[in-house]
């Protein structure tokens, strides 16, 4: 009975972890573009950008989640989009503005000087950005992608609700089937501890590098919150 | 349904909402100052017990916390209703970040002042309580405000449990009517509206205390 358990909830965990790494990748190439973005010299860019960022920021997943599912399900019915991409999209769009925070606050940790001695030399902005500002915001924004990770496997289990065949929703049919809600829970949490416990411990540790490679510059986001 | 009456629903859900957090809020600040003042001042044991409580719940989505004490728990007997498991849970879980901020802040006070303060007679829980704390305060405004803004939003999970809160109601809504797009901008809206300037207060005060700390 418990071996097909670990088997059945093994297929739902492999939809998590797909969810979970679109969701990543995703959220890296958006919030670094709204990040960029929330730097513009150009007043109304920025505003825009930050007030959108915002608004993201104050939505709440389950909340994206369901309103991408049934708001745009009405409308795209015929075009037939699966709900994982749905739950992609929602989790994407929550994760990056987070993510985007993570990054503005890295490329405003580069020194000034660092844009000064690059427009001296003949740089235009965009280059400078690309090949002296950004490569330094990288390392600093570490601790805070790591972080992301984690809250992405979290949040991930919120598309249950929209029924993506991820671990969860696997383990809700388990359930309805057994009538053992307590052991499937507690089995289902332990698969989630394995995923993500690793990655705490490494959030811990990419934070205290970059903590003693900066000083005291980087904030705590190790245990920041969504 | 017009859209004011999808409002005024929605609104009495707000209120279910602001239980939640606020109930959840309350039992994250005491209970996340209970982890980090018995990981600070207790025995070994208890405090490596601690790290890897507060490990757990971080670790772990609150969604199947949730679904642990509101399913799970009444087959062993114990039956808690939907509100109290969405207080209790999101609070406790909640909590397990709030530790670390305490934390965080209690390291921010110098180490020589714990030093006097028990060279001066008070017991170890004595000098944190009155001699480390109080200086530590102001490091600690910015988080809880953060917790209580991440727990309005947490708030909506407890829908998944049956609360009538402002999403179980919107997604009520949605099926009753079929105005989707009514109801979605009423939802983003009162979000947007408690949420948006409470982010712009956190990081005024996230700003005035890294200052502080760092000059």
């Amino acid at each position: 009975m418990q071996s097909s358990w670990l088997h059945i909830l093994w297929i739902g965990l492999e939809v998590t972890l797909r969810l979970s790494l679109y969701t990543i990748v995703f959220s890296i190439v958006v919030a670094a573009a709204f990040a960029v973005a929330s730097i513009s010299q150009r007043r109304l860019v920025r505003w825009t950008v930050r007030f959108v960022v915002d608004l993201l920021r104050s939505i709440p997943i389950l909340a994206l989640l369901i309103f991408v599912y049934y708001g745009l399900g009405k409308y795209i019915a015929s075009w037939n989009i699966d709900p994982f991409w749905m739950a992609v999209g929602a989790l994407t769009l929550g994760e990056a503005a987070f993510l985007s925070e993570v990054f503005r606050a890295g490329l405003e940790a580069v020194p000034r000087a660092q844009w000064e001695a690059a427009t001296s030399l003949g740089f235009r902005r965009s280059s400078a950005l690309g090949r002296i500002i950004a490569p330094q915001a990288v390392l600093p924004s570490i601790p805070g992608v790591v972080n992301m990770s984690i809250f992405t496997f979290k949040d991930s289990s919120l598309a249950s609700v929209i029924a993506v065949p991820e671990v969860t929703q696997v383990a809700n049919q388990l359930v309805s089937e057994t009538f053992k809600p307590l052991q499937v829970y507690l089995l289902l949490a332990g698969f989630y501890l394995v995923v993500i416990l690793p990655f705490t411990a490494l959030a811990g540790v990419a934070e205290r590098a970059v903590t003693r490679y900066y000083g005291l510059r980087v904030d705590k986001t190790s245990v920041a919150r969504n | 349904m017009t859209t004011g009456e999808i409002t005024s629903d929605l609104l009495r859900g707000s209120i279910a909402t602001l239980e939640i957090a606020g109930g959840a809020w309350a039992v994250s600040a005491t209970v996340g100052l209970a982890f980090a003042m018995v990981r600070d001042v207790g025995v070994l044991p208890i405090r490596l017990a601690t790290v890897a409580v507060t490990a757990v719940l971080r670790s772990t989505p609150q969604l199947i916390l949730l679904y642990l004490v509101f399913f799970g728990l009444p087959s062993i007997g114990v039956n808690v209703g939907g509100l109290t498991a969405a207080i209790v849970v999101l609070g406790v879980a909640d909590a397990s970040f709030n530790a670390e901020y305490y934390r965080a802040s209690l390291l921010t006070v110098a180490p020589m002042q714990r030093d006097a303060g028990m060279s001066l007679g008070f017991s170890r829980l004595g000098t944190l309580g009155f001699v480390v704390l109080p200086q530590a305060m102001l490091y600690m405004v910015a988080p809880l405000l953060n917790s209580f803004l991440s727990l309005l939003k947490t708030a909506t999970l407890a829908s998944a449990i049956g609360v009538p809160e402002i999403l179980y109601r919107g997604q009520n809504d949605i099926q009753l009517t079929g105005r989707v797009v009514a109801v979605i901008v009423v939802v983003i809206a009162l979000y947007a509206v408690a949420c948006m300037p409470l982010i712009r207060l956190i990081s005024l005060v996230e700003r005035r205390a890294r200052e502080r700390l760092y000059t």
